[in-house]
């Protein structure tokens, strides 16, 4: 018996349990008659549509439409890939995906308004009522997928949960050095020097490094202790709204008081020296090697180090903590999930069954759809108690993050699809959910910013002038931070040169499109 | 120029006119016809790496016409419209863009100067070596950086040069006060590049000079030691003479590409912080043109880059054949 048809077995097994189990009864078939459809779908330059995966298949004989994928199911370069289907002119009748990283939202928008991509708007009022009912409720997230003509071309990813990264503190160093958890940006200050001078780890050495982290851009996150902010969402460099202005945090006057202070804070030794070129080394390095203090990190991954380090280092404890309070005394969190991603499904402009089609999207939101885009097969990756679905314990334990071997049956896929954060709830641990209680309860998380779309116009005044600044900005902040540049000497020379290549530009292009776009959502 | 007998020997060049004075003189393209005809055996030869080129090197220049289109992929090359010079003129005006080119020049001709004769001196002391067992270890050894990933030689320079990585361990241990991180400052940043480039390529790029040392003709070597010139002496006067030839051909090349410095290299070394001095034209083009879909100004640049590259082939070729008779054509 091969794998495949151990597969298929589970399937038509589930299938058979699968009715009245859950929720309302089982979908009917959108088609009468078996439906194929071509997708072109890659994804994390590693997964390609692929329609034996378990998820496919079972949403094949939920629905009667069954994908074909038309991109190669193993690892390539995903935004290549979608450029060259792009350019071959070529549309499938559903196109999706993600780059390494970086969702397509603006590609469907570009080529959508070219005509490459099926306006989406009267569609979904028509055929998608569960999609309908989400773009009702949520202003923001309709305005947020909207293209520059108003028109939508894509389904979006919607993430679930709040809570991204967290601070962290080795505990056990605090309850050494007789230290309380710092509560405000001073207090803080108090505990790196504390680990910095007073040798927490015990070795002798004074090895510690007070606050690490994977990315230099976390080290200007800090300039959120003196009430700057570092970036509008869940990526980092982008721009927020200020009083209904779109500002770029990094121009914006309080960033001057807060870089200098993290300038001073680098200089001190409180922030690893070698921030800028450790890397994704970093927690791996200095929490193995029992280094770090303090560090800024997502909360699951960050919180098992817990668990991984507990038999190698005596007694280690890297425990989340809320935000210290910033100069102001107010306590917040930059960094969260963003509820609506760049990413998700479009479709061509040559489906020849677009009625079909948004039904077969509508599916993902449906009850039975998005059990099944969230969890997998039942049987095979889950099974329902008490009438919800909890992971098998094989899964939970099995090789590989659960996340990992979900996509690997074609769940979690940046595809249009809610997702439900319980999926992710079972396979964090204690800790983690600790933390992010604390933080949801605590109301920390600003709202991210979803980002803004930019018609032709606009777009050619960005692509010309938005790079060098921000390689500019970048170039600036790096050099005060190291001590190659004073700060309050350069900070109106700074303001110029942003003057000269265009930032003003940027911003009117950007402001305009903004109200555009989110005018009618608030 | 030598009058030719037999016809059977004028393919040695095309140029050469045929000797057969006795029939009606010839159009030039009767000539050419003839001779493809007479020699259709080499032609044939000839016509895979035609195609080869046709297909893959000439066809795809018509994509050059992006530089002058707002170019869509989803309209494509035809279907775009067409911009003139704009493009061009976003880069002229662009202080970052000459930045690069400036960093560019620099990095490929201190390069040149540098990382240029590093093999040569290599491969004349590897001839030098008299211990075959010894001489062939020292090869190989000096072969393997080539093969090792520039992604892994990164992070090794990262790792030697960080603050606490062992060349700043031993500058402590020989009096330095503080430690240097070495690749957030721009002053650094080409010294480091160029040095690790020589240490990855040299051994590997020797090998060339090596085989043109092995056709030097020992008998020149024997009439020098039957004269008593010393081992320097034969290195100078009849090595490094006889190698010439080769060492203008690659000099050629190199400045062929000398705006050409590798991107992914710098891309893995490089930091905002030392934009200053290590960001180069194929750097600036990722991040103001691929990252964002730009294919139109980023063919523009690498327009601009083509056509400087050409300018300075065409340069070098004719000043080597003026004063060494040595020349790519």
């Amino acid at each position: 018996m091969t794998l495949k048809t151990l597969l298929m077995g589970a399937v038509a097994s589930a299938a058979l349990l699968t009715p009245g189990s859950y929720g309302p009864a089982k979908a009917e078939p959108i088609v009468s008659e078996p439906l194929e459809l071509d997708v072109f779908m890659h994804f994390r330059d590693k997964y390609g549509w692929n329609t034996d995966w378990p998820v496919a298949q079972k949403v094949a004989e939920a629905t009667g439409i069954t994908l074909n994928g038309t991109a190669p199911v193993g690892a390539g370069d995903s935004r290549e890939l979608f450029n060259l289907m792009i350019a071959s002119g070529d549309i499938p009748d559903i196109v999706g995906g993600e780059f390494s990283g970086a969702g397509v939202k603006e590609a469907f928008d570009q080529y959508g308004m070219e005509g490459a991509f099926l306006p989406l708007n009267d569609l979904i009022a028509e055929h998608a009522p569960d999609i309908q009912k989400v773009l009702d409720e949520n202003p923001t997230i309709r305005a947020a997928i909207s293209a520059p003509d108003g028109n939508i071309y894509y389904i979006p990813y919607l993430p679930d949960g709040d809570v991204g990264r967290v601070w962290f503190v080795r505990q056990d160093w605090l309850d050494a050095l007789g230290l309380e958890q710092p509560r405000t940006v001073d207090e803080l200050y108090d505990v790196l020097v504390a680990f910095r001078d007073k040798d927490p780890n015990g070795n002798g050495q004074a090895d510690e490094v007070p606050y690490f982290n994977r990315h230099a851009e976390e080290a200007i996150r800090l300039v959120n202790l003196w009430g700057a902010r570092s970036t509008g969402s869940d990526s980092y460099h982008q721009f927020y709204i200020e009083d209904g202005k779109v500002v770029h945090p990094y121009a914006h006057e309080n960033f001057k008081v807060g870089i200098s202070n993290v300038a001073a804070w680098y200089q001190e030794g409180l922030i690893d020296k070698e921030i800028f070129t450790r890397k994704s080394r970093a927690r791996d390095e200095l929490l193995g090697g029992n280094m770090g203090g303090v560090t800024h990190d997502w909360v699951a991954s960050t919180a098992a180090y817990n668990d991984k380090l507990a038999a190698e280092i005596d007694g280690f404890s890297f425990l989340p903590m809320a935000p210290p309070a910033d100069i102001n005394g107010k306590v917040w969190e930059e960094h969260g999930r963003i509820n609506v991603k760049p990413s998700g499904w479009a479709i061509g402009y040559s489906n020849e069954h677009p009625e079909e089609t948004i039904k077969f999207f509508n599916f993902y939101f449906t009850e039975e759809g998005q059990r099944i885009a969230n969890f997998g097969v039942e049987g095979l990756t889950y099974y329902m108690v008490d009438g919800n679905p909890v992971f098998k314990d094989s899964v939970l334990n099995g090789d590989g993050s659960v996340v990992a071997q979900l996509w690997e049956i074609g769940a979690q896929i940046p595809i249009g699809f809610p997702q439900d954060y319980e999926y992710e709830r079972q396979w964090t641990n204690d800790l983690a959910l600790k933390g992010i209680e604390m933080y949801t309860e605590g109301g920390y998380v600003v709202e991210q910013f979803p980002g803004i779309a930019m018609n032709a116009e606009e777009k050619a005044i960005y692509d010309k002038s938005w790079p060098n600044i921000l390689s500019f900005m970048q170039e600036s902040y790096e050099k005060w931070i190291l001590g190659a540049a004073d700060v309050e000497a350069e900070w109106s020379d700074y303001q110029a040169q942003l003057e000269r290549l265009g930032y003003s530009d940027v911003l009117a292009a950007l402001q305009t499109a903004y109200e555009r776009q989110y005018g009618g959502s608030n | 120029m030598s009058v030719m007998t037999d016809p059977g020997v004028s393919h040695t060049s095309i140029l050469t006119p045929p000797s057969e004075f006795d029939l009606p003189p010839l159009t030039l393209g009767q000539r050419f016809i003839a001779s493809i005809l007479r020699n259709w055996q080499i032609y044939l030869m000839l016509a895979p790496m035609v195609i080869y080129f046709l297909i893959f090197a000439y066809r795809p220049m018509l994509g050059l016409t992006i530089a002058f289109k707002d170019f869509s992929l989803f309209k494509g090359i035809w279907g775009s419209p067409w911009v003139g010079l704009e493009h061009f003129r976003t880069l002229f005006e662009d202080p970052y863009f000459w930045r690069a080119v400036k960093n560019t020049v620099i990095i490929s001709g201190l390069s040149l100067i540098f990382a240029f004769p590093a093999p040569i001196i290599l491969a004349l002391m590897f001839n030098e070596l008299r211990h075959q067992g010894f001489k062939r270890m020292a090869q190989t050894i000096a072969y393997l950086p080539h093969f090792i990933s520039i992604v892994i030689v990164a992070g090794i320079v990262v790792n030697f040069f960080a603050p606490s990585g062992i060349v700043n361990l031993i500058l402590m241990k020989l009096g330095a006060e503080d430690p240097t991180y070495f690749l957030t400052k721009p002053e650094w940043f080409r010294p480091i590049f160029i040095g690790s480039n020589i240490w990855k390529e040299a051994g590997f790029e020797s090998i060339i000079y090596l085989a043109a040392i092995a056709g030097v003709s020992p008998s020149l070597y024997e009439s020098a030691k039957v004269d008593g010139a010393t081992r320097f002496q034969m290195m100078y006067l009849i090595t490094l003479p006889c190698i010439l030839p080769t060492i203008l051909i690659m000099l050629i090349i190199r400045i062929g590409n000398l705006l050409e410095v590798s991107f992914e290299y710098v891309i893995l070394l490089y930091q905002p912080a030392t934009y200053e001095t290590a960001d180069v034209i194929t750097t600036w083009i990722y991040r103001q043109g691929l990252q964002n879909n730009n294919y139109d100004v980023a063919t523009a640049a690498g327009v601009f880059n083509a056509v400087v590259a050409f300018t300075l082939v065409i340069t070098a070729n004719r000043l080597s054949r003026r004063l060494s008779k040595t020349s790519l054509w």
